[in-house]
């Protein structure tokens, strides 16, 4: 089985204060980090290999900047077997569109792939668009928002969530999946694999033309029009009285904030 | 009485409009009326409402699409919630939810009808098919919208989202290409009063599912999940607890609304004093630093060494007999009275 990983370098948000009452971003430590999601992708994937078929192989792939070199050694250092990255000037100005022709394009280079995995969604921008999108391109099955899986003579289990609760399907291969990712927390890289990923593996680079696209089919679709802020939090309200009836106004505040901010 | 400026009026309107179908050939707004269990999603009544609003302001209609099995009774609620029109692709094949399947309906009804805009609820149906059906149609989406509006001077829906885990909005827009395509994420918008006299017009279309199979099988609808345990260091939601707890029952009442709130329990160093926690669950100095989305302190002081290590949280909520404690000048809310009496009076509601 060929698996393939979408994984993605987004900024570290822990570098990043975001004053509301200024209405400002402030970035204090310009850091990239492999997304969360991402590595749960990868951890998925891996356990799909350990956990039966060992022939497998598990390929990451990223679009993005040069840097996006650290994520896929990263990625090659958690046990994928290959990593290539996608990365063009023609590639900076992406919506999710184009992004998705790019990989689809990485994909079809690859003789495509009886499995996909990524992240349900970036831990930045959070669109979670990339996975169907991309099923759409190759018309390939697809399951969103997983939380569960283990493949069988050529068929795939998987857990998602469904409604107000979570519901198992059965799919048919190839097949995209998104995996949510707080059900597979990922492994720690061993100590041997991170050094050979810097000295020994290499991370092919594939601009535009390796790819096949032409720089009038990467126009994205998408305008940016503005950013706001949520209003400020407030120091200092308090309650107090009766417990009943302040237990009934805290859960009343909290579901505000839990909907608000969560 | 002279009634002819209506006359004037009623040509210039349609003069304008004629224009515009011209200049796009999309109009009207359409709404994917997601259903489950024989009624429609409190989300896609939602939806319905703020398509009725965006429509007021542009001047179109508002279709509303029901897919599924035996689904055509459910009109009546969405003519009620603001819909003008209701398409109804019902057929026994429909019942189940097959992304392909559906993409291949909707993206017919689309091509044919020409939607201005189209907006989805952002549930887990709808997070898996808006996407493949932008995809089929080229056209962009933005998707967990919490916000929607209009520019008026260019006719185009702006699409309000969160980024950097909420603290930042972004708005984008879809210049181009159409439909418009929005999801609108659950619990953001207000599900209308409903008008049982408002009425509309139904139409069932046909489908064509000749071409078009679905790939997958659901053998579980009721999965169980368990997700594997958080650490505190990555929680979103952390309850904790400080030597004001009293006793172990008192610590009990803290598990418990940490548990209610889908929480994770954490203390000061008072409470591993008690034996209460382990090393790993302190909070401070000395223990863990931690930035959850919110933070419940209870019966905890919260004195310098300990706020250290949650002075990142975004939201702290604290409770606490005694007003003058320093974790009430940080606290966003601080309630000021017994802890185990709010937290049992908590926990009822939060069982109901």
């Amino acid at each position: 089985m060929k698996i393939v990983v979408l994984i993605k370098q987004i900024l570290d948000p822990r570098g990043i204060t975001v004053r509301r009452d200024k209405e400002r971003v402030f970035i204090n430590r310009e850091e990239y980090i492999l997304d969360p999601g991402s590595k749960a992708a990868i951890e998925a994937a891996l356990r799909l290999k350990e956990s039966g078929d060992s022939t497998a192989t598990v390929i990451a792939l990223s679009m993005g900047q040069p840097q996006a070199d650290d994520a896929l050694r990263e990625a090659l250092a958690m046990g994928c077997d290959a990593a290539y990255l996608l990365s063009d000037r023609a590639f900076q100005e992406a919506d999710v569109t184009v992004t998705t022709r790019v990989l689809a394009a990485a994909v079809e280079k690859l003789d495509g792939a009886d499995l996909i995995l990524c992240g349900r969604e970036s831990g930045d921008t959070g669109a979670g668009q990339i996975g169907p999108r991309l099923a759409e391109a190759l018309g390939y099955a697809q399951v969103t928002d997983v939380y569960a899986l283990t493949a069988q003579d050529g068929r795939l289990q998987a857990t998602r969530r469904w409604g107000e609760g979570y519901a198992t399907v059965e799919t048919m291969l190839p097949a995209v999946i998104t995996i949510a990712p707080a059900a597979f927390p990922p492994r720690y890289p061993h100590g041997a694999r991170i050094m050979n990923a810097y000295r020994e593996w290499s991370v092919p680079v594939w601009g535009a033309s390796d790819l096949g696209l032409e720089e009038a089919s990467l126009t994205p679709l998408l305008a940016f029009r503005g950013e706001s802020f949520p209003p400020p939090l407030e120091v200092g309200e308090k309650f107090r009285g009766d417990p009943a009836r302040v237990a009934q106004d805290v859960i009343m505040a909290l579901k505000q904030q839990l909907i608000s901010n969560i | 009485m002279d009634f002819s400026y209506l006359d004037q009026w009623l040509e210039e309107e349609v003069g304008r409009e004629e224009i515009e179908e011209v200049s796009t050939g999309y109009r009207n707004i359409w709404v994917v009326a997601e259903t489950a269990a024989g009624s429609v999603l409190p989300a896609a009544l939602a939806a319905t409402g703020q398509a009725r609003e965006l429509a007021d302001q542009i001047g179109v209609y508002v279709y509303a699409v029901l897919v599924g099995d035996g689904v055509e009774p459910l009109a009546e609620k969405l003519f009620a919630c603001g819909a003008d029109k209701v398409l109804v692709a019902d057929e026994p094949a429909l019942a189940e939810y097959q992304p392909e399947v559906y993409v291949k309906v909707l993206a017919d009804l689309v091509n044919r009808y020409r939607p201005e805009i189209l907006l989805l609820p952002a549930t887990p149906l709808g997070n898996d098919l808006a996407p493949r059906l932008a995809q089929r149609l080229n056209t962009g989406l933005i998707s967990h919208c919490i916000r929607l509006g209009v520019d008026m001077a260019e006719r185009l829906l702006l699409g309000t989202f969160r980024v950097l885990g909420g603290e930042v909005y972004h708005t984008a827009a879809c210049p181009e290409a159409r439909p418009q395509m929005a999801t609108l994420e659950p619990g953001y918008f207000r599900v209308p009063y409903e008008d049982p006299y408002r009425s509309g017009d139904l139409q069932r279309v046909e489908v064509d599912l000749a071409d078009v199979t679905g790939r997958l099988t659901w053998t579980d609808l009721n999965a169980r999940v368990e997700l594997p345990p958080v650490p505190l260091s990555r929680a979103r939601i952390v309850v904790s607890a400080g030597r004001g707890m009293g006793d172990a029952a008192g610590f009990a009442l803290v598990e418990k609304l940490a548990r209610a709130l889908g929480g994770v329990v954490a203390g000061s160093r008072g409470a591993f004093d008690e034996g209460w926690i382990d090393e790993k669950q302190i909070v401070g100095v000395g223990g863990e630093f931690i930035a959850p989305d919110l933070y419940v302190a209870c019966g905890l002081s919260g004195d310098i060494y300990h706020y250290f290590g949650l002075q990142n949280a975004r939201f702290i909520v604290a409770i606490n007999p005694d007003e003058k404690a320093p974790i009430m000048k940080v606290a966003n809310l601080a309630v000021v009275g017994d802890a185990k009496q709010v937290i049992s009076a908590m926990l009822d509601l939060l069982a109901q």
